[in-house]
């Protein structure tokens, strides 16, 4: 944790299409996610969230620029080492279909851990376990799990290999109001008492409102960005930035 | 709902590749081996129209004896019948014909085409004759004693020069000759692969068949009277008392034409029952891949039906998909299919089998025959994945994910339990007493029960089977054990393939296994000899008695003896006797005397088997009339009952029964017994030396003779294994094919697996696994249920003498080794298409 920043993009742009049809999903885009922070990330569809998301985190190819990860350059990495990059130093919490059917709750949280032949730290997998309240679920199947049980084990997927950095694209988008709650209060914990880095992908001022800093992205350029931000705060900034 | 069943075709092309593909390979066997089957036929056909053009009349006996399996032993005729023809007026050339065994010697010593197995070897007459059937190419027609000509085919194999010495074993032993002359038969270098050495008349009489005898005449007519009177007048001419018949050219044509038909009907239905059972085996690919394209269509379908479609209609449209796919596939399988044939007669040409070419014989039948099964095949296969598709509730449109349904229904375990004890049933009552016809239904009732049960025990077993994958792999073993269990139905039809194929290649093993067991046991029981001799003559003569004789003077040697075989006649059945020499066949092979000694057996007398005697109420003083090839009559009293009859059969007789006829006495083996203290080496030298001298047979050990006797069934075996070896591939394709569709199903969970870190080769190995398991699954349930057919089959056989049963425990392992492989090859591609998932499309789908 000698570095400040968990994950840093550098200049990064994304093209996609060519001439006519050309979209610029991300245009120079220039940002730091400071370790042992929860930031989020917002901006009106189509700004290029997700494709940030996707970039930074080796998912995707960028058309330009740099990103580091734990201080590796991963434009330089090959397939290969890219996916022990993801394996080992980054989690992931998709907004739905994040769980493996076929693996019960327990393989599902140590699934990159056994995808490295690794056994983790036991200690540290049980914490995020009990954090979750995950104890007494942990045989069942995902088709056995409620939706909001089924987010809470892939966070601990994203928890349990003490990854340098999670990346989340609208991690309680398909939940009620109480489960997502429950959900990001646990993402908070996780930075707060856990010590873990969080970036998050949101449409709901409230949900942002639970990290430490919000990113504004429109038309894939950085439109601002806000501390401490309580919903309020965060509706009048939107305000702002759209109208 | 056309426009929709064809929108449904063409806007998924990779299905209708894969749907196709189980199609095509099915029906391109039936036309391959239908086209086969009458290109051979024709190309015989013309083969003897062209052989005998230019004979108009064909002498030959009357007395003839037909076995078993169609073979037959006609008479010889003398050889002063061609003067006799040559005067009949209307007659402008004749040619005396002789057909027996000769083998031509290659110049490193070891003779010209295969030992044992391979086109025969022949022996014959070449003369210069207007109806020729040899044409001279280099050289000329032998004129003496030692001379010889050779086939094109021979000369060039054999590497033979005009002048070079050749060296020929036939019925009266080994001699050198001199090369004068390279003859063709028609257009064809050597007929069939067979080889020709070719002879003057009486260096043929006396060198291959017997001196004053020939098998025929050949007549050339000078044009003033039809075939047909030129026939009646050379009948006319002979005396009765020859006991001959003269044919027409075209009788004759028609008739070798027929009797080559008859033999290759046997293949052709041999070929046929293969590629049906393929075809049955691509039946359940068909199936399932239309299966999985229904589930795979569940909320298009379910879509269809909210919007108003109705049950029928959607129905339909699959239906429609089917006839379309059926027909592309079927008619891509029939040319397919002239392909495969055409390679067929290519990989004969390389084993050396040259056949005339003639073209390829499409046969309209086979046409209308590939299409029409093809089309029946595939829309039948598709009707209950067609009826269910059409019963999906509207309401599935709306539901997240659409997998296949998986409701294991306690009325499918009953039915299959049910189908099972009903076949066990069946066979327990044939074995204790009822008719062996109903085996089959037996037998079928215990394959359709395990095909019902399939899924049922599909998941138990997978999961069973992938343990060790689990060990060895961690969680890529976990999640291709999970995948392989998961949809049990999926898994047990993509299984049945290889189960059906892999019970019929261990039947078969089982029941070579058995055969085998038997052979060396009765070898083991009844030759108490140290060595052998055995010929390779098959049907075309054999050893020279006097081989035996020889042998049995040398000093090393305690007793040798030869046991042979003869054609007869015993109340109108052709009948095969079998001939020894009572004066040495004690203590070297064994007949199991029980009444009666080897003395007693004369020229006069026969022993018969126990068996026999029981089922004829025969006793020692009755008597048995048999009829020599040459129509002599000789009664027979029986003087010895014997009870080892798997090799001497029904009736033995004494070698010296045919000293006074003109039938020749050949033996098939000679069994030496050696005096004590002689060394294997110096008997291995002394013993190849009295063989070299004669130049007939192989030289064997008793071990070796015993392992060449069970080796036969390994021919018949490994043509067998070919065949199976179609259906094993389309259980390969049937494994690629669910593999693609199941990897094409799970694109999402295997992007969110490479997204949380699942490395390529690990994406590669899960695929790669739960194939292995799959076919694992198919070839251990195969393996039981073989293992139960082959007994059942050897049961079936007691009667012919099969007594016990082997589990083929080499071919088991290596079935087992081969599944695990086919497991490996079949997931090459699935799983390279699995690493090509496009991570973000997987994930952000929705
Ligand atoms: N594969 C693609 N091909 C072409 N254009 C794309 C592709 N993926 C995204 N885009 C475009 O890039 C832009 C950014 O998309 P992105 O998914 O990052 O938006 P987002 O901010 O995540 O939106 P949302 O809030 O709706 O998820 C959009 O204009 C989108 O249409
Ligand atoms: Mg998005």
């Amino acid at each position: 944790m000698n570095n400040p920043s968990a994950a840093t993009a550098t200049n990064v742009s994304k093209i996609y299409g060519h001439g006519d049809s050309e979209v610029r999903a991300l245009d120079n885009v220039s940002v730091q996610f400071e370790t042992g922070k929860f930031t989020a990330i917002m901006g009106p569809s189509g700004s290029g969230k997700s494709t940030l998301m996707h970039c930074m985190a080796g998912l995707d190819e960028m058309t330009n620029g740099s990103v580091t990860i734990a201080d590796i350059d991963i434009a330089s990495l090959k397939d290969k080492e890219l996916t022990r990059l993801r394996r080992d130093k980054i989690g992931f919490v998709f907004q739905s279909f994040n769980l493996v059917p076929t693996l019960t709750a327990d393989e599902n949280i140590r699934l990159p851990l056994l995808l490295g032949n690794n056994k983790g730290n036991e200690e540290w997998i049980q914490k995020v376990i009990n954090t979750v309240h995950l104890q007494d679920r942990l045989t069942h199947r995902p088709s056995e799990l409620s939706g909001g049980q089924q987010q809470r084990v892939a966070v601990a997927r994203a928890l349990a290999s003490e990854p340098a950095i999670i990346f989340a694209d609208e991690p309680t988008g398909n939940l009620d109001s109480t489960t997502g709650n429950e959900i990001l209060s646990f993402m908070r914990k996780a930075v707060d008492e856990l010590g873990q880095t969080i970036v998050m992908v949101t449409h709901d001022p409230v949900s942002a409102s639970y990290a430490d800093r919000i990113v504004f992205l429109k038309d894939g350029k950085i439109a601002g960005e806000l501390l401490q931000p309580t919903p309020e705060l965060v509706l009048d900034y939107m305000k702002n930035l759209g109208h | 709902m056309w426009r929709i069943a064809l929108k449904g075709i063409l806007g998924r092309k990779a299905r209708l590749v894969l749907t196709s593909l189980a199609v095509i390979l099915g029906t391109s066997f039936l036309s391959g081996t239908a086209v086969f089957s009458a290109t051979l036929n024709r190309t015989f056909d013309n083969l003897f129209s062209d052989v005998f053009r230019n004979v108009d009349s064909y002498v030959r006996s009357t007395q003839v004896i037909e076995a078993d399996f169609g073979a037959e032993e006609r008479q010889r005729i003398p050889v002063e019948l061609i003067d006799l023809v040559k005067q009949v007026p209307g007659v402008a050339d004749v040619q005396a014909d002789i057909q027996a065994f000769a083998r031509i010697i290659g110049k490193d010593g070891k003779p010209l085409g295969s030992e044992g197995a391979g086109p025969p070897t022949f022996g014959g007459v070449g003369q210069e004759f207007k109806g020729a059937l040899w044409t001279i190419s280099e050289g000329r027609f032998a004129l003496g004693p030692t001379e010889v000509v050779l086939d094109e085919a021979s000369a060039k194999a054999g590497k033979f020069v005009l002048n070079d010495k050749v060296k020929v074993v036939a019925q009266a032993g080994s001699r050198e000759f001199t090369l004068v002359g390279i003859a063709s038969y028609g257009d064809v270098r050597s007929p069939g692969g067979a080889t020709f050495a070719l002879f003057d008349l009486n260096t043929a009489q006396e060198f291959l068949a017997k001196p004053g005898f020939i098998d025929d005449i050949l007549v050339s007519g000078d044009g003033s009277l039809s075939d047909k009177e030129l026939a009646t007048a050379i009948n006319a001419a002979i005396p009765s008392s020859y006991k001959t018949e003269t044919l027409t050219g075209a009788q004759i044509t028609k008739e070798t034409q027929d009797q080559i038909g008859t033999a290759l009907s046997f293949f052709s239905i041999l070929l046929s029952t293969f590629s049906y059972i393929a075809l049955g085996v691509g039946s359940f690919v068909i199936y399932n891949v239309f299966s999985i394209s229904a589930a795979q269509r569940q909320r298009e379908n379910a879509l269809l039906r909210a919007i108003g479609a109705s049950k029928k209609q959607v129905t339909r449209a699959m239906l429609i998909e089917s006839v379309v796919v059926g027909l592309f596939g079927s008619v891509i399988g029939l040319f397919a299919g002239i392909g495969l044939s055409k390679a067929l007669s290519a990989l004969l040409k390389a084993a050396g089998i040259d056949l005339p070419t003639g073209g390829l014989v499409v046969p309209s039948s086979a046409v209308v025959n590939t299409i029409v099964v093809g089309l029946i095949v595939t829309v039948s296969s598709a009707w209950l994945p067609a009826r269910r598709a059409g019963k999906v509730p509207p309401l599935t449109a709306m539901r997240e994910t659409a997998i296949e349904v998986v409701a294991l229904t306690r009325r499918r375990t009953l039915f299959g339990l049910l189908l099972i004890a009903l076949g066990a049933a069946t066979i327990i009552a044939v074995t204790s007493g009822a008719s062996n016809k109903w085996l089959g239904l037996g037998i079928l009732f215990v394959f359709s029960g395990t095909i019902t049960l399939g899924p049922v025990i599909a998941r138990p077993v997978a999961l069973m089977l992938g343990k060790p994958a689990e060990k060895l792999r961690g969680v890529t073993g976990t999640m291709a054990r999970q995948n392989s269990a998961r949809n049990p139905k999926r898994t047990s039809r993509t299984a049945s393939p290889v189960l059906i194929g892999v019970a019929l290649v261990t039947a078969v093993a089982a029941l070579a296994a058995s055969i085998r067991t038997q052979i060396d046991g009765v070898f083991t029981e009844q030759f108490k000899g140290d060595y052998a001799i055995s010929t390779d003559a098959r049907g075309f003569g054999g050893l020279s008695p006097s081989l035996a004789d020889d042998i049995n003077m040398l000093p090393e040697v305690e007793r040798a003896t030869g046991i042979g075989l003869l054609t007869v006649k015993i109340e109108e059945k052709g009948q095969y006797l079998t001939t020894i020499n009572p004066a040495t066949v004690e203590g070297v092979f064994d007949l199991g005397l029980v009444s009666g000694t080897y003395a007693d057996l004369t020229p006069e007398t026969i022993f018969v088997s126990q068996q026999y005697a029981e089922n004829n109420d025969s006793k020692l003083g009755d008597t048995i009339a048999v009829t020599l090839a040459d129509a002599q009559v000789k009664t027979l009293r029986i003087a010895g009952i014997y009870e080892f009859d798997d090799i001497a059969g029904k009736y033995t007789v004494s070698r010296d029964l045919t000293k006074d006829s003109t039938v020749i006495n050949f033996d098939l083996g000679v069994y030496i017994k050696l005096k004590s203290g002689v060394s294997d080496q110096s008997a291995r030298t002394i013993l190849q030396a009295a063989v070299d001298k004669y130049g007939q047979g192989t030289l064997l050990s008793k071990r070796e003779y015993i392992d060449k006797q069970s080796g036969q069934v390994n021919q018949l075996l490994g043509l067998i294994y070919g065949l199976l070896f179609l259906s094993v591939i389309i259980a390969v394709v049937g494994i690629i094919i669910t593999l693609l569709l199941s990897v094409f199903e799970r694109q999402r969970e295997i992007g969110l697996l490479r997204a949380v870190g699942m490395t390529k080769s690990q994406v590669r190995t899960t695929v790669r696994w739960e194939s292995v398991i799959t076919s694992l699954l198919g070839a251990v349930v195969g393996i039981v249920l073989g293992v139960g057919l082959g007994w059942v089959i050897v049961y079936a056989l007691r009667d012919q003498g099969l007594s016990s049963f082997s589990v083929p425990v080499g071919t088991t392992v290596s079935i087992l080794i081969m599944a695990f492989f086919i497991g490996v090859l079949a997931a090459v591609y699935p799983a390279w298409r699995a690493t090509r998932v496009n991570l973000l499309t997987a994930i952000t789908t929705s």
